[in-house]
């Protein structure tokens, strides 16, 4: 497989993968900035998720943060750029993904930029846009799962995707956490992180007790079965990883295996036994270099990046 | 004469008063202009190729006409069958227009334009060898010496190269176009990166989504074979002794506005898209650069022009081809399809020559005509033309997409003016031709059935086993009505092309 090609399909996935978590995300927010949460932080967000477009002094109001987190293109972090580079990815490697997988990102990208997507949010029911770029998210995946062969492309795609989710988990974790600082209601603002990751049922069915930040940061961190946990997605990487065993150069494929082998001992071993917000801040800074530096390092060594 | 197609619709069909109705009136401004040839209808009736498709087109009303045009547009946006115009980073996304209503060749006229195009892709080819070899044809006193070395596309770096199985246009479009009798002109030919197949393959596609049912009725045959053969010849050309050898398709990138068109060939023949930058040199051998370290490449089929294959030989400037790559393939370690240096061939002012090169190598007589032409640095056929320019047309002889071009019928003399003073400074870049009014077919364009003019271009494979023209080719349209020009950069759209059987 080109380097070109497999760099390709890693950033596009890892960009339709960002993409569903955030939007997945705002969803959440949105809604509970409508009932449960009073004096919503919007601008919080707005810093978080890296929208560069807009700092205002005054309260934003929920229209506007939605247009810049959504769909402001000056915004190098907007759920509209994001598709952009997705597509932009696929374009280049259209003959790589299927013509399924290729149709369904050209679907997404005409989607997001229709006239009444952008009514949706910016004077009707956002949920309702919501839910249909979220259709559009679940078709990528489903269409991924079953056209695309399970060579090289699907491999390079599987280890965007789960690099970019334990990314993502990470950096909503912290959001919350710094939200958390301001706010004084913990228990809502864990069950509305759980309903963005999807993972609020879940919690009630494995923990069975109520919610506590302890479980809580366990669920988003190491929990295995929690497909947005940070450790599922690590050895998913893992696992993906040693698909390449017989297609690498051999010195490539070792330094690349004790580089993810180290990471998720770590992971497994370094995370304090009972998780508080005061003391994961450290494993969550610490995570997330490694992660960063796994993903530089498989652009060197694979992608032709020196 | 002008004639109302619907008076003999109700007359001779035996249709309900309602469907005659309405499709009457879609018909009303079906008006064939005088000399010309219209592929549908001669003198008030239908053509007898055209009776089963036009009866399902009665059955169909206007509303779901327009419906149908409004489904196609639709699947050409999904499904990406595009191209970008990039202006602020992000591009706009245009689809290329197609005209739902097919254009329709009869099985005799279809023989008679496969023999005619083989006849005159052999004779090329073997120009082209010839020319890069001992130059029999200029020593023989067929062509001047001057016409060949002031051509800027003859690249002295392919004298004495010798090219697998001799075979220099593996592939190559030419365009065809009806004069007011119905017979077929060659207007051009393109051997270096003929473009446009994937519209002859997405545009068959196309109809059977617009017009279900219909292309099994009318016995159309089909297109689908191209890439296969087109990968069976590109391995077949292979220098290294190898059960697989490696085939890549080389494009300019997602910019260059056939970048559609590249993925679709690749993805259809399975083989590696790759860009100049994928691929390096060494050791005169050409690789590509893949996750698992260097890979040898056996063909590249290339959609990147000469002058940008090499910056060591050709365009230094130029980063979308391959440093060494010219080497690599002059020692025989790669292929290159089509073989440079081919622009020698296809050279307008080359062109006039083509049936005495059928004669002088072939000892044949040309199947197809060609466009009388004007070599404008002849003092005499520059004082015709010039005399007669409200007949000619001026065309550049090595520009192509319908740029840099004096139409004599519709222009001001301002025009004619400054277009004379820039004829003058290089005379041998240009040359006229007799405007020849282009066949119509009917369109569906504003909610209306209304004659438009087209051209041909079927495509040509030639490998080692010989030339095979896939039954089809892009049938250009020009939009605009009364227009000339077909060039998709000039207004011009595209429609299915059916060979019947």
């Amino acid at each position: 497989m080109l380097s070109r090609v497999a760099d390709a399909v890693f950033w596009m996935a890892r960009y339709m993968e960002r993409t569903d978590n955030v939007l997945r995300v705002l969803r959440t927010n949105y809604i509970a900035s409508q009932d449960e949460i009073q004096n919503f932080d919007w601008q919080l967000w707005i810093d978080g998720l890296g929208a560069t477009a807009q700092k205002s002094d005054t309260k934003l109001a929920y229209r506007d943060a939605l247009y810049q987190l959504l769909l402001n293109k000056e915004n190098d972090n907007a759920v509209l750029t994001n598709i952009v580079r997705a597509r932009e990815n696929a374009r280049s490697v259209q003959d790589y993904v299927t013509k399924e997988v290729w149709q369904c990102m050209n679907d997404y990208y005409h989607l997001i930029r229709e006239k009444h997507t952008e009514y949706l949010i910016l004077h009707g029911d956002p949920v309702t846009a919501f839910d249909n770029l979220l259709r559009e998210s679940t078709l990528f995946y489903g269409t991924v799962d079953i056209t695309m062969n399970r060579g090289e492309g699907y491999t390079f795609l599987s280890l965007g995707k789960y690099m970019e989710r334990m990314l993502r988990s990470l950096d909503i974790l912290e959001l919350k956490i710094k939200e958390l600082e301001k706010q004084n209601n913990e228990l809502v603002q864990w069950k509305y992180l759980l309903y963005s990751l999807s993972g609020y049922e879940f919690h009630t069915k494995f923990y069975r007790s109520a919610l506590s930040t302890e479980n809580v940061i366990h669920q988003i961190i190491m929990n295995v079965q929690f497909p947005h946990s940070v450790l599922y997605c690590l050895l998913q990487v893992e696992r993906y990883f040693k698909r390449l065993d017989t297609i690498s150069l051999p010195e490539h494929f070792k330094e690349m295996e004790f580089l993810l082998g180290r990471a998720v001992s770590n992971l497994r071993y370094g995370a304090p036994a009972q998780p508080s917000v005061k003391n994961i801040m450290p494993l969550i800074e610490s995570t997330r270099k490694e992660i960063k530096s796994l993903s530089q390092k498989l652009a060197t060594l694979y992608f032709g990046y020196s | 004469m002008w004639l109302l197609l619907f008076q003999f619709i109700a007359s001779s069909k035996g249709i309900s008063i309602f469907k005659e109705m309405s499709f009457a009136s879609l018909l009303t401004e079906y008006t064939t202009r005088p000399n010309i040839w219209d592929e549908m209808c001669a003198q008030g009736e239908i053509r007898k190729h055209y009776q089963l498709f036009f009866d399902s087109l009665s059955q169909v009303a206007p509303a779901e006409l327009a419906h149908k045009d409004e489904l196609a547009k639709k699947l050409f946006m999904s499904q990406g069958i595009t191209f970008t115009v990039y202006s602020d980073g992000e591009g706009i996304e245009k689809i290329f227009p197609f005209d739902i209503i097919p254009r329709i060749i009869t099985a005799a006229e279809w023989q008679h334009i496969e023999a005619g195009i083989k006849q005159r892709i052999k004779a090329l080819n073997i120009f082209l060898k010839d020319i890069y070899h001992d130059q029999f044809i200029i020593k023989d006193g067929i062509m001047p010496a001057s016409l060949v070395h002031s051509c800027p596309n003859f690249l002295r770096e392919m004298v004495d190269v010798d090219v697998p199985f001799n075979i220099y246009t593996h592939i190559s479009g030419i365009d065809l176009i009806r004069d007011s009798d119905g017979s077929f002109y060659v207007l051009e030919d393109n051997l270096r990166t003929p473009s446009g197949v994937s519209y002859m393959l997405e545009n068959r596609n196309m109809t059977y989504r617009v017009f279900p049912g219909l292309l099994p009725r009318n016995n159309v045959r089909s297109v689908k074979d191209y890439p296969d053969l087109l990968l069976k010849n590109l391995l077949s050309i292979s220098n290294r002794q190898k059960s697989n050898p490696t085939v890549v398709l080389l494009t300019p990138g997602i910019f260059n506005s056939a970048y559609f068109e590249h993925t679709t060939l690749a993805r259809l023949m399975g083989v590696e898209l790759v860009e100049g930058r994928d691929l390096v040199v060494d050791n005169a051998k050409v690789y590509m650069k893949t996750t698992a370290g260097l890979k040898q490449v056996d063909i590249i089929y290339r959609r990147v022009d000469d002058d940008f294959v090499d910056p060591l030989v050709f365009n230094p400037n130029s980063i979308l081809g391959v440093s060494g790559l010219y080497y690599a393939y002059r020692m025989g370690n790669v292929a290159i399809v089509n073989a440079p240096g081919n622009g020698v061939a296809d050279d307008k002012a080359i062109y006039p020559f083509v049936p005495d090169m059928i004669k002088y190598y072939l000892n044949e007589e040309p199947i197809l005509k060609t466009v009388p032409t004007y070599a404008m640095d002849n003092t005499e056929h520059f004082n015709h033309v010039f005399d007669n320019i409200g007949k000619m047309v001026i065309k550049k002889t090595n520009e192509s997409g319908g740029y840099g071009m004096l139409m004599g019928s519709a222009c001001t003399e301002q025009q004619v003016i400054d277009y004379k003073k820039e004829v003058e400074k290089n005379p041998r870049q240009f040359i006229a031709q007799p405007i020849i009014s282009l066949s119509s077919v009917p369109c569906f364009i504003n909610n209306k059935i209304q004659p438009r003019h087209v051209d041909l271009r079927p495509f040509a494979l030639y490998g080692p086993q010989g030339i095979e023209i896939v039954p089809g080719g892009l049938t250009r349209v020009a939009l605009r009505e009364g227009s000339l020009v077909v060039n998709s950069s000039q207004g011009g759209g595209s429609k299915d092309t059916w060979i019947l059987s």
